[in-house]
């Protein structure tokens, strides 16, 4: 397995979708590619790194503004019959 | 006379909200919005990259959601089903942004210049360091400054976590080209993110 070779496959074997000849050609490679190893590495660091964004919220000072705004929008929408009888208060912005 | 007031406390979990919003609860979308806003638009901002229209599609997908909570069949929770009128809206503004590069005809092979450039280790480890916020501000520059089409790939599945046939379903793409996008993403992201790694 060539070094670009290694790089086109790099994410099948990160996410475990390589067939078993292949990731032991992946393995042989990077026991004596250094620089494809700290590819490897990276990438996968990379992964770990963004995984809990997806749980990350907006920062509390920005919120007020922002909710205050989203409400206001939200009354301010076309009335359906269906959410004409909904309504919003100030403190639901956080 | 003050206006009445909301006790968003009334609804102990999603199940007692879901019911409230069946029974058109007058303050049930105040509370889903609190509840979930903060997700929605965290979202919003990681697809467009974009603070303005992030704020667009938070207040449409609210709107959105609570008329047309009749579609709601709770097979999922309400949090993914949140999400995913958020992707649709994110995924609406972007091709209305860029409306001849449709997010379907990239290029679906790696180009010469996405091989990887710097070859430093890193020293920051992730399993064990949190994110600070000078690191946060560079993956979200990083991610911001990614194409469209690699970017939402990108945050469906390495994000949100999403599964590439969810992936592929969400965005009407085929999963090969949901994992070469994905790839490409994930390379160039490294590449943006090491130039930092490596001063620090």
């Amino acid at each position: 397995m060539t070094c670009e070779e290694l790089i086109a496959h790099l994410s099948s074997y990160l996410d475990h979708e390589m067939d078993a000849a292949l990731v032991a050609e992946v393995q042989e490679h990077i026991a004596r590619c250094r620089n494809c190893r700290v590819v490897l590495d990276t990438t996968q660091r990379l992964i770990v790194l963004v995984h809990d964004e997806g749980r990350r919220v907006i920062p509390a000072s920005q919120r007020s503004a922002l909710f205050e705004r989203l409400q206001q929008a939200f009354l301010n929408r076309p009335q359906t019959l269906e959410n004409s009888n909904l309504r919003t208060a100030e403190d639901s912005a956080v | 006379m003050p206006g009445p007031t909301i006790d968003l406390t009334v609804y102990e979990n999603e199940e007692a909200l879901l019911a409230g919003l069946r029974r058109r609860d007058p303050d049930a979308c105040a509370c889903l919005i609190k509840r979930f806003a903060p997700l929605v638009y965290a979202q919003a901002i990681r697809l467009l990259g974009d603070a303005d229209e992030a704020e667009g599609v938070l207040q449409q997908t609210f709107i959105k959601a609570c008329d047309k909570l009749d579609t709601y069949e709770g097979r999922s929770g309400l949090g993914s089903w949140l999400y995913r009128i958020a992707t649709n809206e994110a995924l609406m503004h972007l091709r209305q942004r860029s409306p001849r590069v449709g997010l379907d005809d990239l290029a679906e092979t790696i180009q010469e210049d996405e091989m990887p450039q710097r070859l430093t280790p890193w020293t920051f480890d992730p399993t064990t360091a949190a994110l600070n916020s000078e690191l946060r501000a560079i993956l979200e520059q990083a991610l911001a400054a990614l194409p469209a089409t690699l970017r939402v790939v990108f945050v469906l599945r390495d994000i949100q976590g999403l599964s590439t046939e969810e992936t592929a379903v969400a965005l009407g793409l085929s999963e090969s080209a949901v994992k070469v996008r994905l790839h490409r993403a994930r390379l160039r992201l490294r590449e943006m993110l090491a130039a930092y790694m490596q001063e620090h």
